[in-house]
């Protein structure tokens, strides 16, 4: 794992999360909205973004939002159905991906 | 300072790496993983090689695990200090997750018994089915959604050598998670990936179209069916389990609302959110059981350990009069 690597994943998410429409479906879609904007696949796409993009927010708020997602994948049937190409369930796995390998490159740098 | 692994992924998800990827199994219950197939007289070579996967046999000890988090959740402590605690239990030589594990899991276990029932479904339809034994591995796919790709990748990698080594060419799986890894996320790590997988109810709904049997129930009882996500979604089998819910003689299907069943089936609040945010798991169960018992059946089918846990400990809960039986074991006994 090298940094050029984490950079490809970065890019990789970040344009996942250019092709949403921001039609919000995915957020009445998600078993774990319960009212707040960022227990939803939207709200966790936009985090993820600003953080990647202008490192808005922190590892550990990203991580409890991120692990919050059941990964039933319904948000992205009905994304699927809209025909975008955003794949926000795949997108959440990518960042948890994301947030470990960066975790792990740390770890082998040394403090 | 900087911060490691363990200080950003949950606790919860970096044990089960651990069980994985140490012990080769979920809970990190050490036990014999073929205990369940010792009266089956299973042969290792065979047409097909059932994979049973630890889903099924562990799922007394999760039940009996989240017990005893939730009541360390009441007493204040948290996930991370019940890890410690049983850590510093193992480098003192006692493993106490296996013992309070063993000790508080519940005799009635209904869980295991899929298993069984698996195994005499396909063999009442003439498949001629193997299993590997001790020597089948944990397809690891939690650590997989859990975000370790590398870990997954590399245990991926030396399952598949555990495969060919037996000869390995058909597998059918029973828990939707790792049939679904098996199916379609190994072959995206391991080159040459060549091992045809298929989930049991395709195989039984082909094989009961081919023989013409009718399964028949002794008693009418009124039915509907949770689509786990990981079947309907990742697997995209919704018209099987139905077909073969239908063709069962002296059952009355009825199905929540269109928006909640079939592709668009709510979540049961499973898939690792038990161990990581309990409280959310369970309201997320609730809103599911209540979708399902406004349909008013009496049996709840599923086809998946976590939503067969899930629904089975909230339907308590609720007071409701609900049984909530695998898909399989129905099946099984319909067609004595």
């Amino acid at each position: 794992m090298s940094s050029s690597q984490l950079e490809e994943l970065e890019k990789e998410i970040t344009d996942n999360v250019q092709r949403c429409w921001k039609c919000r479906m995915c957020v009445a879609m998600c078993p774990t909205y319960e009212g707040w904007f960022t227990q939803s696949t939207a709200g966790r796409l936009m985090a993820i973004n600003l953080y990647i993009k202008h490192g808005l927010g922190s590892e550990e708020e990203l991580s409890n939002m991120l692990y919050a997602c059941t990964t039933c994948r319904r948000c992205q049937e009905r994304c699927r159905m809209l025909s975008t190409d955003c794949r926000p369930a795949d997108t959440i796995l990518k960042a948890r991906q994301y947030l470990v390998k960066k975790a792990e490159l740390r770890e082998a740098k040394g403090p | 300072m900087s911060r490691s692994v363990k200080d950003v992924i949950p606790v919860g998800h970096i044990y089960i790496r651990d069980n994985v990827l140490d012990k080769d199994t979920l809970t990190g219950v050490s036990e014999s993983k073929a205990l369940w197939a010792k009266d089956l007289n299973l042969a290792k070579k065979a047409e097909y090689t059932f994979f049973a996967a630890c889903g099924y046999q562990h799922m007394k000890y999760v039940e009996a695990m989240m017990g005893a988090l939730r009541s360390a959740r009441k007493m204040g402590m948290g996930m991370g200090k019940v890890v410690g605690v049983s850590k510093l239990f193992s480098k003192l030589g006692l493993d106490i997750t296996t013992i309070t594990a063993k000790i508080t899991a519940s005799k009635d276990d209904p869980y295991t018994p899929v298993l069984i029932s698996a195994i005499s479904l396909l063999r009442k339809l003439g498949v001629d089915v193997g299993y590997l034994h001790e020597e089948e591995p944990c397809c690891g796919s939690p650590i997989y959604y859990a975000g370790f790709e590398d870990d997954y990748a590399e245990h991926a990698t030396k399952n598949y050598e555990i495969f060919k080594s037996f000869g390995v060419k058909r597998l059918i799986g029973l828990v939707p998670a790792c049939t679904a890894a098996l199916k379609n996320v190994y072959p995206r790590y391991i080159k040459g990936y060549d091992l045809e997988v298929q989930h049991l109810l395709e195989l039984v709904g082909k094989k009961l179209k081919e023989t013409g049997i009718r399964p028949k129930l002794k008693e009418k009882v009124t039915v509907t069916y949770h689509d786990p996500c990981q079947l309907s979604r990742y697997l995209e089998l919704t018209h099987e389990p139905r077909e073969i819910i239908r063709s069962i003689e002296g059952m009355e299907f009825v199905e929540p609302d269109p928006e909640q069943c079939g592709k668009w089936s709510t979540c049961c609040g499973g898939g690792g959110l038990e161990a990581t945010h309990p409280e959310l798991s369970e309201r997320i169960a609730v809103r599911r059981a209540e979708e399902l018992l406004e349909t008013g059946a009496s049996v709840i089918l599923s086809n998946c350990p976590a939503c067969d846990l899930q629904l089975t400990r909230v339907t308590k809960k609720l007071g409701a009069s609900v049984k909530v039986i695998d898909l399989v074991r129905l099946l099984d006994e319909a067609l004595e």
